[in-house]
């Protein structure tokens, strides 16, 4: 009986020991992230400076976190390119799939797993990271370093907190028109212009659409009409003051065009698990409006053969009474983990990266660089197999984020997510929708 | 018990400790991993539910306010009807599916265990790949279902949209559940039919009782102890059913097919807020931990009687 309880007794031990060192486990590396996190970033940044001065003439590893590289040649090149430029450092990529990186990203920074440097999937996910202190500040950097940071067109901006800057952008994606110029061809129609309004472009999709062809298609993200809801620059998808009133037009126009049958069925194209790539590739669908990273895929589908017909690029249309050029898109960012024991050479990987260096090499894999200029565009325009006319199609001159970097930013998207369905499988009407939105975003942010 | 304490092992440990050691080292490999795995999680989930935290500042204790908060959320009553919902037809069906396969499998028939294996094989097939072909069979227009649905005469208009409809999202994936389940528990019900005996049956038939009223009056309370098992199992899985809503719907359109699970996922995921998660998470534990427990009770009276 007594040796049972001592028994008892030793596994109850047991368990509370291993639930006080989890415990324990945690808040020690939460207190340690603490110290190192923006109040004392930069005693950490020349602490470290120091340590690597005295190390020098060895090679430094970086460990950097992104997502899908082996099918992503740009990031590759670029990083190669930093290597060799950079021969005392040593990159080491920790590759996760797309899908699972926002998870693996956050378990790997709460979890105190060593990560230098990161690059962030959802621009919008920096404010989070900066509340949790696993931003470092890079703005004694950059002003050692006299970056220039009109160079980027302000999509910077968005990453900096308090005046100060967290994160810079290395890629810029934004959304342009892809069209089949085939399809055009066949009807005798002028190929879409870099000026074209949203009416215009839901007229010609009409005049495009039947006998098995489409003249559009519209994916089924939001995006899809929110997209264009902020595309003037005035609205963004947080502000339910408004009730939504600004999203309806975009909205009518999506709902018109599927019972119009100028795009596919929304629910048709979702429970078909049906991709924009694969879809716009098969060779029925006359336009397409999608990010500037499909460029590179649309490449690769024609010299694989997926896609047999001749393509272009047109700049997006753009709501009544907004300029041309007034775009919508979203950056991926930089940026270091507080509790780097080598800021500094993640420093210089984040500003080659980030500078005309990096940028010159993504330029060439055909990917858009954050600081993209007149020289830029033109090098990505005049990658073999891209279409006519590219460089004039990718002048923008505004672009306005697709989900602001504000707190809450995933809920509401969820929110919108979901609503979204239920507008365009015909559940509710618009209306009813922006409604829903509305009552739902209040709720949250209220 | 006595007399063995007293009896000494040549190296002097008593006969008592000796197996109560042995025994707990046959159980120390399993109860590890579960400390290390299951345990301290749900404790560390408890406890979080009392917190507000993100997963990174520190946690500040809030008591009871993340449980105010969800119960106060439509979302999250939502999610709870939903997955009551989903969890009532899915036990109902799977168990009736189950047992009229076991009992139709049951018989010597030709090719019985290529039945077995066919019926038996949703179970251990890849839920993603699945659920892609259910996805597809499902399509409102040009659909396997809807298709063969319009042969046997529903109107054009009247054909469900199953995911693509918020009122028949729910039973597609009740459908599903229902297909995957039942060759796993036609499987313990199978093992129970095996166990009647036949002298059951004779006397039965002796007395001259119908096929029906041998069934009603023998086979199904002779499979008791399965019935409670498989009910049992069958709840548990449906309440914590994650992986089938993920990849079919992703519990949409809008929230129609969101459950329990999905909602904490969300929560976890989307709004990094893991004191509402783990709340959720609890709500979700006690359900599953309550219903379990009211079966042992009802269970053991029923064994008892029998």
């Amino acid at each position: 009986m007594k040796i049972k309880r001592i028994a008892a007794l030793g596994m109850s031990g047991l368990m509370a020991a291993s639930v006080l060192t989890a415990c324990g486990g945690s808040t020690s590396s939460s207190s340690a992230t603490t110290s190192s996190g923006s109040t004392g970033s930069e005693s950490t940044a020349s602490e470290s400076t120091a340590s690597e001065s005295t190390a020098s003439g060895e090679q430094v590893s970086l460990k950097v976190s992104l997502w899908d590289a082996t099918s992503n040649p740009a990031d590759l090149a670029a990083i190669e390119a930093f290597e060799a430029a950079n021969p005392d450092i040593k990159v080491d990529l920790i590759d996760i799939p797309s899908t699972d990186y926002n998870t693996k990203l956050n378990t790997m920074l709460n979890g105190g797993s060593q990560l230098d440097v990161y690059f962030i999937k959802q621009a919008d996910m920096t404010k989070s990271f900066y509340d949790k202190g696993q931003l470092l500040d890079l703005t004694p950097y950059i002003e050692e370093s006299g970056v220039d940071m009109a160079a980027y067109n302000g999509t910077a901006d968005g990453f900096a907190f308090d005046g100060k800057q967290y994160g810079l952008p290395v890629r810029t994606d934004f959304y342009v028109l892809y069209y089949n110029k085939d399809l055009f061809d066949a009807k005798g129609l002028e190929y879409p212009s870099n000026d074209m309004t949203w009416t215009e472009f839901e007229e010609l999709a009409g005049k495009l659409s039947g006998d098995g062809n489409y003249g559009a298609l519209m994916h089924t993200w939001q995006a899809m009409a929110w997209n264009w809801a902020i595309q003037d620059g005035q609205h963004s998808i947080m502000d339910y003051e408004t009730g939504y009133d600004f999203a309806k037009t975009s909205y009518d126009m999506l709902v018109r065009m599927q019972e119009n049958g100028y795009i596919q069925d929304y629910g048709q194209l979702k429970s078909g698990n049906i991709h924009y790539s694969g879809a716009f590739a098969q060779g029925n669908v006359a336009m397409m409006p999608m990010g500037t990273w499909f460029i590179g895929t649309m490449k690769a589908k024609v010299d694989s053969g997926e896609a047999d017909f001749n393509w272009g690029v047109a700049t997006i249309p753009h709501p009544e009474g907004v300029e041309t050029g007034y775009t919508v898109g979203a950056s991926t960012p930089l940026g270091i983990n507080p509790a780097t024991k080598v800021a500094d050479a993640a420093w210089r990987f984040v500003e080659f990266m980030t500078g005309a260096e990096g940028a010159a090499v993504y330029a060439k894999e055909g990917y858009i660089p954050a600081r993209a200029d007149e020289t830029i565009l033109e090098t990505v325009a005049s990658n073999e197999g891209m279409p006519e006319g590219l460089a004039e199609a990718l002048q923008t001159k505004n672009i306005t984020p697709d989900r602001p970097i504000v707190d809450k930013v995933g809920d509401v998207d969820q929110i919108l997510a979901e609503q979204h369905s239920m507008i365009m499988l015909g559940e509710c009407t618009v209306d009813e929708g922006l409604a829903e939105i509305t009552n739902q975003v209040k709720d949250l942010l209220a | 018990m006595a007399n063995a304490t007293k009896q000494e092992t040549k190296k002097g440990i008593s006969l008592n400790l000796r197996n109560t050691l042995v025994g707990l080292s046959f159980i120390l490999p399993n109860f590890i991993g579960f400390a290390v795995f299951t345990l301290v999680p749900v404790i560390f989930s408890f406890i979080l539910s009392l917190m507000k935290w993100d997963g990174f500042t520190p946690m500040e204790f809030v008591a009871f306010d993340n449980f105010v908060k969800i119960f106060g959320e439509k979302k999250f009553i939502e999610s709870l009807g939903h997955t009551v919902y989903f969890a009532f037809f899915t036990v109902l069906l799977s168990m009736a599916a189950a047992l009229a396969l076991a009992l139709l499998l049951n018989q010597k028939l030709k090719f019985v265990n290529f039945f077995r294996s066919a019926i038996f094989f949703p179970y251990v097939a890849s839920i993603v790949a699945v659920s892609c072909v259910w996805k597809a069979m499902f399509m409102e227009d040009g659909g396997v279902i809807n298709s063969a649905l319009q042969m046997l005469g529903v109107a054009e208009d009247m054909l469900p949209g199953w995911t693509a409809s918020v009122a028949w999202a729910m039973p597609a994936v009740i459908i599903v559940s229902v297909w995957r389940n039942m060759g796993y528990f036609m499987i313990i019900y199978l093992a129970a039919l095996q166990d009647i005996p036949n002298s059951l049956y004779e006397a039965a038939e002796m007395d001259g009782a119908s096929k029906w009223q041998q069934f009603v009056r023998i086979t199904f309370p002779m499979l008791t102890p399965s019935h409670f098992f498989v009910f049992m199992m069958l709840t548990i899985n449906s309440f914590k059913t994650f992986d089938l809503i993920f990849l079919m719907t992703e519990g949409g359109p809008g929230t129609a097919t969101q459950l329990l699970s999905m909602y904490v996922y969300n929560k976890a995921f989307i709004s990094w807020d893991y004191g509402v998660t783990s709340a959720a998470s609890m709500v979700l534990f006690l359900i599953v931990a309550t219903i379990t427990v009211l079966q042992f009770r009802v269970e053991k009276k029923f064994n008892d009687f029998m």
